[in-house]
C-alpha cells in the first residue's frame, strides 16, 4: 500500500533493478481515492534471505505505508486478466468456440475472422487456456499483471 | 495571516528547525532563496567552491554535532555535484536536508538551461527526496525532510523546488501546523523478551566480544554512555569498526583494536573464535566480515539496530533486535541491574588470557627508521602531541584513513569523521570545514593522502574566506596508496597510473590561500613541525613526506577470513588469491 504520489512507482521499480532483484509481474491502480493510496501487486521471487530483505527494503521506502507477503498465508487468490485477438478462419470455428465455451472466456469483439477475448484466472488456468488455443492463429495478447487478495481475516493497512 | 513568498518560507522553516548554518552555492535557481538569505541574519551562510564539498562539510558538521546538516544548491550541475556527497551521507547514514533549485515548474522536462531531474538522479543515493509543485506543500515538505532525515537510521533528504514556487505566496502556519509525517514513525523501543534473552546469553557465555558500529553514535552520546556501562559491567572485550571508533574509548584496556581488513589481530581473531558476539549498530560490511562463510563461525550472534534491513543481509544470525540503541542498551544495563547480575571474571579469564596472547603479537608493529618518516611513526607523534586537546579527525580515503585509525585515540564519540561506506577521496577536507565551523575554538585535522587532498583543494579557498583554523595533515608518499598496495598484492606490482606526478608544492599552495604551509622531511623534524601546526591560530598544510614503499598492515586479503591475516610485507598470502577473491574491491 502506497502513497499515490509522483515517483512512487519509481522507487520501488528502481530499488528492485538497482539491488537487482527481479520483477516477474508488476500490477498498479490508485485504490482509495480520498486518500490517495494505491495499491501494488509484486510477483518476484528468491531465497527466504533475499525475499526477507526484499521486504525490509520495500518497507523502508517512506510512501509505502504496509506490506503484505502474500505467499507467506496459508490462502490466498491471485488472478491475472488477459486480452487476446484472433484470427479464426471458418473451418475452426466449432473447435474454437468449443474451447471459449469450456472455458468461460467472453467474446468482447467478433468481426468477420477477428475476434477479441478476455480471460481472467490464475496464473496457470491462463497458461492451460493458451495451450488450448495452440491450434488457432494468435495475433497478439496482452495481460496485467497479477493482483491478490488474503482470504480470511488478513488485509493489508492503509 | 500574512502570505510570503515561497522563499521566504524556505528560510522560516529553517529557522523553526533550529538551522544555524547552512552550506551552499548560488545559482540561477535558487536566487529568491539567497535574496531572503541576503536579508536575515538568524542563518549563517558558508560559500563553498564546488557543491560537493557543501554536502561534505554538512556531513562533518552533523557528526560532530549531532545535528542536521543543510545544503542549498542551484539547478542542473549544482545539484548534480551533490550526488557523490548525498550518497556517501547515505551509506554511513549521516542527518543532511539538501535543497536545490529547479526550473520553473511549466519548464520541466523541457530540457531547459540548467535542468536535470534530480530526484530522480537522487532517488537512490537519499532516504527520501521531494519535487515541490505546489507552493503551499513547501513548508510542510521541509519539515518532513528534517524529520526523516534524522528520525530512524539517519539519510540524507533532498527537497527540489522550482523558481516559480520560490516566488509563489502562502500562509506559513509554523511547524505545529505541518505534523503530516503520520507514518513515518521507526520502531525506537526494543522489545522486553528481546532484552532478556540477551542478559540470559550474555551470562551464558566464555567468549563474548562486542562488535559495536558507528549505529551507537549516530544514537547520541547518551548511547555511548550506556555502552560503557555496560561493556565495564560485564568485562567483555570491545572491538569497533571504522565508523564506530569513538563509541567506546580506544584507550581502554578492553577496547582489543579496530576490526575488519585492516583491523587489528587480536580484535579479527577474537572475532573468529567467539562464542558470543554482540553487534550493536554495525552491519557486517563486506570490509568487516570477509569471506561470510566463514565468519566467526563458532558464535551465537546478536544484531542490535534500528534498521531491521540490516538484519540477515549478509550474515544470518540468531536475535535481532530493533530498536534505537540508546533504548537498548540502557534497557539491558537496567535488567542486568534488576536481576542483580554479576558477570564473573572468571568465566571469561581463558578468554582474556587467549586475547591478550593474540595482542601480544603487536600487530601495529612496523620497522622505525632514522633517515625517513614512516607514516606510522608520524600518526603517532601526531597522537602523542595532540591528544590531550581532543582533536577532531577527518581523512580522506586509502592507507592514510587506515593508519589513522589504527594509530590515533578516540576516547569520545563525534570525533571521528571518515567516509565509510562509500570511501570518498576528498571528503576530508570539507568535512573538517564544517567540523570547524561547528566547533571554532577546537582543534580539527584532516588526516590526508596527497592524491585525495587534490579531489577538493578548492576549499581552501572556503577555508582561507571564513579563516578556518584547520589543519591539513598529508601524509605524501607520491603515490595513490592503497591502490598501489592492492596492485602489488594482487596486480603484479604493475603500478598502472598510481604515481602522483607533477604535486604541486604544498607549501606555496598553502601560502597562495593565506594559509601556512610546512615541509616535513625528516623523522627528527616531526615533532617540532607538528607542534608549530598546532600553536598557528589560522589553517595550516603540514606537507609530511613519507616512505613511499610503506604498506598497510594488518590486512585480511580478499576472500580470505579473520583468521587468515597478512600482518606485516614479509607475510605472503598462501597459494594464489582465489579468482573470487580477486574480483572483490
Amino acid at each position: 500500500m502506497v502513497d499515490n504520489e509522483p515517483g512512487v512507482l519509481a522507487r520501488v521499480v528502481g530499488l528492485f533493478s538497482g539491488r537487482g532483484y527481479n520483477i516477474e509481474s508488476l500490477s498498479v491502480s490508485e485504490v482509495d481515492s480520498d486518500r490517495f493510496l494505491s495499491r501494488v501487486t509484486i510477483v518476484t521471487s528468491g531465497t527466504k534471505i533475499i525475499v526477507d530483505q526484499i521486504k525490509a527494503q520495500l518497507k523502508k521506502l517512506i510512501p509505502v505505508h504496509d506490506l503484505l507477503d502474500i505467499t507467506e498465508l496459508d490462502s490466498f487468490i491471485g488472478k491475472e486478466l488477459i486480452l487476446i485477438k484472433l484470427n479464426v478462419k471458418s473451418i475452426t470455428r466449432k473447435s474454437f468456440e468449443d474451447v471459449i465455451h469450456k472455458t468461460k472466456t467472453n467474446i468482447l469483439f467478433d468481426k468477420g475472422n477477428e475476434v477479441i477475448i478476455q480471460f481472467s484466472g490464475s496464473p496457470s488456468e491462463i497458461r492451460s487456456l493458451l495451450k488450448k488455443l495452440k491450434p488457432f492463429k494468435i495475433i497478439e495478447q496482452t495481460r496485467s499483471g497479477l493482483v491478490s487478495m488474503a482470504l480470511g481475516t488478513k488485509y493489508i493497512k492503509k | 495571516m500574512k502570505k510570503i513568498t515561497g522563499a521566504k518560507v524556505v528560510i522560516e522553516t529553517l529557522i523553526q528547525e533550529n538551522v544555524e548554518v547552512i552550506f551552499g552555492y548560488p545559482g540561477g535557481a535558487v536566487l529568491p532563496i539567497y535574496d531572503e538569505i541576503f536579508k536575515q541574519k538568524k542563518i549563517r551562510h558558508i560559500l563553498v567552491r564546488h557543491e560537493q564539498a557543501a554536502v561534505h562539510a554538512a556531513e562533518g558538521y552533523a557528526r560532530s554535532t549531532g545535528k542536521v546538516g543543510v545544503v542549498l544548491v542551484t539547478s542542473g550541475p549544482g545539484a548534480t555535484n551533490t550526488v557523490t556527497g548525498l550518497t556517501d551521507a547515505m551509506m554511513d547514514s549521516i542527518p543532511i536536508v539538501c535543497i536545490s533549485g529547479q526550473v520553473p515548474t511549466h519548464m520541466i522536462g523541457n530540457d531547459a538551461f540548467q535542468e536535470a531531474d534530480i530526484v530522480g538522479i537522487t532517488r537512490p543515493c537519499t532516504k527520501h527526496n521531494y519535487l515541490v509543485k505546489d507552493v503551499t506543500k513547501l513548508a510542510g515538505v521541509i519539515h518532513s525532510a528534517f524529520n526523516i532525515c534524522i528520525n530512524g537510521r539517519p539519510g540524507p533528504v533532498l527537497v527540489d523546488i522550482p523558481k516559480d514556487i520560490q516566488t509563489f505566496k502562502t500562509v506559513y502556519k509554523g511547524k505545529k501546523a505541518y505534523k503530516d509525517n503520520r507514518y513515518y514513525k521507526p520502531k525506537v523501543k526494543p522489545d522486553d523478551e528481546k532484552i532478556n534473552e540477551i542478559v540470559k546469553l550474555m551470562t551464558e557465555s566464555s567468549k563474548p566480544i562486542f562488535y559495536v558500529g558507528g549505529g551507537v553514535i549516530n544514537s547520541g552520546t547518551k548511547a555511548s554512555k550506556e555502552l560503557f556501562r555496560l561493556i565495564k559491567k560485564t568485562s567483555f572485550p570491545c572491538t569497533q569498526t571504522l565508523m564506530g571508533l569513538g563509541a567506546f574509548p580506544t584507550s581502554d584496556n578492553q577496547f582489543i583494536g579496530m576490526l575488519g581488513m585492516h583491523g587489528t589481530y587480536e580484535a579479527n581473531h577474537s572475532m573468529h573464535k567467539s562464542d558470543l558476539l554482540l553487534c550493536v549498530g554495525a552491519r557486517f560490511d563486506d570490509r568487516i566480515t570477509g569471506k561470510v562463510s566463514g565468519f566467526s563461525p563458532e558464535s551465537k550472534k546478536v544484531h542490535m539496530d534500528i534498521d531491521p534491513s540490516s538484519f540477515n543481509k549478509s550474515v544470518n544470525v540468531d536475535l535481532t533486535v530493533q530498536g534505537d540503541l540508546y533504548r537498548i542498551l540502557s534497557a539491558i544495563n537496567k535488567r542486568i541491574e534488576e536481576k542483580k547480575i554479576i558477570f564473573s571474571k572468571n568465566k571469561i579469564k581463558q578468554w582474556w588470557i587467549q586475547i591478550n596472547k593474540w595482542r601480544s603479537r603487536n600487530c601495529l608493529r612496523y620497522k622505525n627508521s632514522k633517515e625517513i618518516i614512516k607514516p606510522q611513526f608520524a600518526l603517532e607523534r601526531l597522537n602523542k602531541l595532540t591528544e590531550k586537546l581532543n582533536p577532531f579527525i577527518t581523512t580522506e580515503v586509502g592507507q592514510h584513513q587506515m593508519w589513522a585509525a589504527q594509530f590515533l585515540s578516540f576516547n569520545k564519540p563525534k570525533h571521528w569523521m571518515t567516509s565509510g561506506g562509500l570511501g570518498t577521496m576528498g571528503y576530508g577536507l570539507p568535512a573538517a570545514m564544517g567540523v570547524q565551523i561547528a566547533h571554532p575554538k577546537e582543534l580539527v585535522i584532516d588526516v590526508a593522502g596527497e592524491a585525495s587532498i587534490l579531489m577538493n583543494i578548492q576549499e581552501m579557498s572556503t577555508i582561507k574566506q571564513y579563516k578556518l583554523p584547520v589543519k591539513i595533515f598529508i601524509l605524501n608518499n607520491h603515490y595513490m596508496g592503497m591502490v598501489k598496495q592492492w596492485q602489488e598484492l594482487l596486480h603484479g606490482n604493475r603500478l598502472s597510473e598510481s604515481y602522483m606526478e607533477s604535486l604541486p608544492d604544498f607549501v606555496k599552495l598553502a601560502e597562495s590561500f593565506g594559509a601556512r604551509g610546512i615541509q616535513v622531511l625528516k623523522p627528527n623534524d616531526l615533532d617540532e613541525a607538528i607542534n608549530e601546526m598546532i600553536s598557528i591560530k589560522g589553517p595550516v598544510i603540514c606537507d609530511v613526506v613519507v616512505d613511499p614503499n610503506e604498506n598497510c598492515f594488518p590486512m585480511i586479503p580478499s576472500g580470505s577470513t579473520h583468521d587468515q591475516m597478512l600482518l606485516g610485507p614479509n607475510d605472503k598470502v598462501e597459494g594464489e588469491i582465489s579468482e573470487e577473491g580477486m574480483v572483490l574491491v
